[in-house]
């Protein structure tokens, strides 16, 4: 759908800004209840994440001792500004992306390794033991699934010879979806996602039985509320992507609608399955397993491409086509 | 070696009624065992005082109004009982019991805590010797 | 007192609060990275003087004091209790109530096991078994509920027999509820033993030998997934576990998950046993009497409780309170061990190996008094503050 918004209602308003941060209180609710019944239980009430965000904005934010003051309030900032700045160039809700230029899905896949860079941060600011530790797992962990799943999504950018985030959009509706065509990025960038908001099993760097809370240990109030809004806006961001890359883009709300929530529905139930890995494990299968199979992938793709001409030809002319 | 492998319950909860239970909205009967409220039969107690004796948590207390004639009143707290039963186990006569009411123990008051047992009169008796500023005689 | 360490030492603190602890408990993990080099315990956090609170009821009263010394194991406490007392007097329970008992206790077991199972599963982030663990231990529960009328603190002892009896209705629940109680549980055999990434987090992760267990005294289903062959039930059967007895079970890898598939095989020898004594349970009376002053003389009387070996020690005077009770509970054993295996594995594997002895805090925490030649180390009350303010200066 090709609406075009006045800059500033889009930015503010619709379809980025205060409608984002609501999607995301909203597909975090999905979330935890889909989780809470697969688990068997009921799950929290429609309104609990919301009503979670206003409790902790409305206290205090306690800044503990030792820390960089003027870091320790500015780094939640930065973190949602950087997944609500990321969300201008991905077509968001079936709308066209309100930027865009070639070579943008860098620019946003640096954007949303923001939010991981400031978690790691903010856990190194803090003199707490729990912090330190959950910020070198985290930090730890962004190595470890930050290339896989770049180049997870290279993949379809590749195949249709464009770096620009509303071209893939646009073209992965035409023809072959990409998850059947390259199964193993759509794992691998499904995984990622998950990796990269730190969901169980990929939960090591905020293991509450190890280490309490990680890198938030420290934060209460304000500073820890808009940690968690910016990671629901990342949610919505990162199942954007790879439900446009990889489930044939969209062209309307619905489309969004149904695909978005059929990839959360997937790693609600992933999340569910699965033991906690350890941050070793964590590293050992993106390296040992994951960046070998993209890069397979990869060379598929690239072979298939500078062979393509050479070969389609020959089939048709073997198979009489 | 499998990988994922509670599936099969996660994929069969979501066709399922939750298990939890809706407590306060929805009450469960009490089980017919259940060890709640103390009960006193005022006409079999012979004044033993085993049940007092024996009672881990001094809830229960008995009141001499007349002992010769076995005029007695039980103040029950049931703030302080731990509904062991170890009474209905000491008491030879088969006066106390334990029923199966009251197991909601919250209250924003002592009051509901406290209850007498004992032929009226008797109970009558006491609360007026309280209201008028006489000292009790606990046991 | 408080083990000084070099400054440059990253010590992670994990209690007296934590979210992996349900219990306070104080753990300093050294680490390297990621790598525990160093583990200190200190406990002592809930102590209660229950022993010593002991001395001032009588030994009826005692019975529920005991029984509140442990809030999962209830029941073996009361009845390690009932079993000394009734050697004293000199009495013994009827076949019935000692039928009845050792039900209790298995079914205490079978609730004990599942719940560890839960919380052992939560701590390596295995949320989901432990939601359907705790929902399958629901079942036994209610049985207890049932049975006793109480679903913590069963009562079901008295000082020379039991207060409950078992109805044919209350059986037929019984082995309804054990029969989908074995095929949950032999469900989760299946996950643990199979599942991949949950194996990541238990095989071969606070491995314990044989040599080692045996050093260091471990007991209980700790030991025995070491290889230690140590079960009261079968060395020296209380109760009527001589009519229904009991098979040991071990394993030798001594792992977390050996630890994991001896308690789940132990369910299993629960859930055999359970269902014989409610087929076979014989007739007769519920109590015997009991006098309310218990002869002179010192007992000591064990029993197994679900975290191991539980022992009792009473000694009287021929009054109608005892003059000391000792409890020494299965956790307080198997700490060492924790101590020992803690060293060289991950941080993360920190919160598995501490539930892995199936700690319990509360039961354990105790005054320990030092005895040296020469100077007593008796305190009055102003030395113990003085002692207290230094100590936190």
């Amino acid at each position: 759908m090709n609406i075009n918004f006045p800059p500033l209602v889009a930015l503010l308003l619709f379809p980025g800004g205060a409608f984002l941060l609501f999607s995301g209180l909203v597909f975090e609710y999905i979330d935890r209840k889909l989780v809470a019944r697969f688990q068997n239980r009921y799950g929290p009430r429609w309104f609990q994440p919301l009503a979670d965000v206003v409790k902790l904005l409305a206290k205090e934010e306690i800044i503990p001792t030792g820390v960089v003051k003027s870091l320790f309030v500015a780094l939640p900032v930065i973190a949602l500004t950087a997944a609500l700045t990321s969300a201008l160039y991905v077509p968001l809700f079936g709308f066209k992306p309100v930027f865009s230029f070639q070579g943008d899905l860098i620019v946003t896949l640096y954007l949303l390794s923001m939010m991981t860079l400031c978690i790691g941060l903010a856990g190194a600011n803090t003199e707490d033991r729990f912090s330190l530790i959950g910020a070198t797992r985290a930090l730890t962990q962004l190595f470890s699934y930050e290339a896989p799943f770049l180049l997870a999504l290279l993949g379809p950018a590749i195949a249709l010879h464009t770096w620009n985030i509303g071209e893939i959009n646009a073209g992965a509706g035409n023809g072959l979806w990409f998850i059947i065509a390259q199964p193993i990025g759509f794992v691998v960038a499904l995984v990622g996602l998950m990796g990269k908001l730190e969901l169980p099993p990929f939960d090591a760097p905020e293991a509450e039985t190890e280490i309490v809370a990680g890198a938030f240990t420290e934060y209460s109030g304000r500073g820890f509320a808009i940690f968690k809004i910016g990671r629901d806006v990342e949610l919505v961001i990162g199942l954007t992507l790879v439900a446009s890359f990889y489930l044939g883009g969209f062209n309307s709300p619905l489309d969004f609608l149904w695909k978005t929530l059929l990839l959360l529905f997937v790693t609600a139930a992933l999340q569910s399955m699965f033991a906690r890995l350890r941050i070793d494990q964590t590293v050992g299968m993106w390296w040992r397993v994951g960046v070998l199979m993209v890069l397979l992938q990869l060379v598929v793709i690239i072979i298939g491409q500078q062979f393509a001409p050479v070969v389609q030809p020959a089939l048709q002319s073997l198979f009489g086509g | 070696m499998t990988i994922g492998s509670m599936f099969g319950d996660i994929f069969k909860s979501l066709f399922k009624k939750p298990s939890t239970e809706q407590y306060p909205f929805v009450k469960t009967e009490a089980p017919e065992n259940l060890r709640g409220k103390l009960v006193w039969d005022p006409e079999k107690c012979t004044g033993c005082m085993l049940c007092i004796k024996d009672c881990p948590s001094n809830g229960i207390e008995l009141l001499v109004v007349d002992k010769v004639n076995k005029k007695f009143v039980m103040r029950y707290n049931i703030d302080r009982c731990t509904f062991c039963a170890q009474c209905v186990e000491s008491c030879r006569f088969g006066c106390i019991e334990m029923s199966d009411e009251m197991w909601e123990l919250a209250s924003i008051k002592k009051e509901p805590f406290e209850v007498f047992y004992g032929r009226d009169e008797d109970i009558q008796f006491l609360l007026d010797n309280a209201a008028k500023g006489e000292t009790e005689a606990p046991c | 007192m408080e083990p000084k360490t070099a400054p440059e030492k990253f010590i992670v603190p994990i209690g007296p609060q934590h979210p992996a602890l349900k219990e306070p408990g104080h753990f300093e993990f050294t680490v390297e990275g990621e790598v525990v080099t160093n583990a200190t315990a200190r406990l002592g956090f809930v102590h209660r003087g229950m022993e010593k609170g002991a001395e001032n009821r009588t030994w009826i009263q005692d019975l529920y004091l005991m029984e509140r010394v442990c809030g999962i194991c209830s029941h073996v406490h009361a009845l390690a209790f009932a079993l000394g007392v009734e050697k004293l007097a000199g009495v013994q329970a009827p076949p019935r109530a000692q039928a009845i008992r050792e039900l209790v206790s298995e079914l205490e077991r079978i609730h004990s096991h599942l719940l560890w199972l839960g919380v052992a599963a939560h701590e390596g982030g295995f949320d989901t078994l432990f939601m359907f663990s705790w929902r399958d231990r629901e079942t036994v529960m209610d049985l207890l509920e049932t049975i006793s009328g109480n679903r913590v603190n069963y009562s079901a002892n008295v000082l020379g027999g039991v207060k409950i009896d078992i109805s044919e209705k209350q059986a037929d629940a019984i082995r309804k509820g054990m029969d989908f109680l074995e095929e949950r549980t032999k469900h989760y055999l299946k996950v643990v033993t199979e599942d991949e990434t949950f194996l990541g987090r238990t095989r071969n992760i606070g491995v314990m030998t044989f040599e080692q267990a045996d050093f260091l005294g471990a007991i209980g289903p700790t030991g025995r997934a070491s290889g230690v062959k140590r079960d009261v039930r079968v060395d020296s059967p209380y109760t009527a576990y001589n009519d229904f007895p009991v098979k040991l079970v071990t394993h030798t890898h001594g792992d977390l998950e050996a630890r994991f598939i001896v308690r789940i095989q132990e369910l299993y020898e629960s859930y055999r046993l359970v269902r014989e004594l409610v087929d076979k349970m014989p007739t007769g009376d519920l109590t015997v009497r009991v006098p309310r002053r218990i002869p002179e003389g010192e007992v000591i009387s064990r029993v197994e409780a679900p975290r191991g070996e539980l022992l009792y020690f009473l000694k009287s005077n021929g009054s109608d309170t005892p003059e000391r009770v000792k409890v020494r509970t299965p956790s307080l054993c198997n700490w060492s061990s924790v101590l020992v295996t803690a060293v060289g594995h991950n941080l993360a594997d920190m919160p598995m190996i501490l539930a892995g002895i199936d700690p319990c805090f509360s039961c354990n925490d105790r005054i320990v008094t030092v005895n040296r030649k020469t100077d007593s180390t008796q305190m009055d009350w102003e030395d113990l503050r003085q002692y207290g303010i230094e100590y936190y200066k």
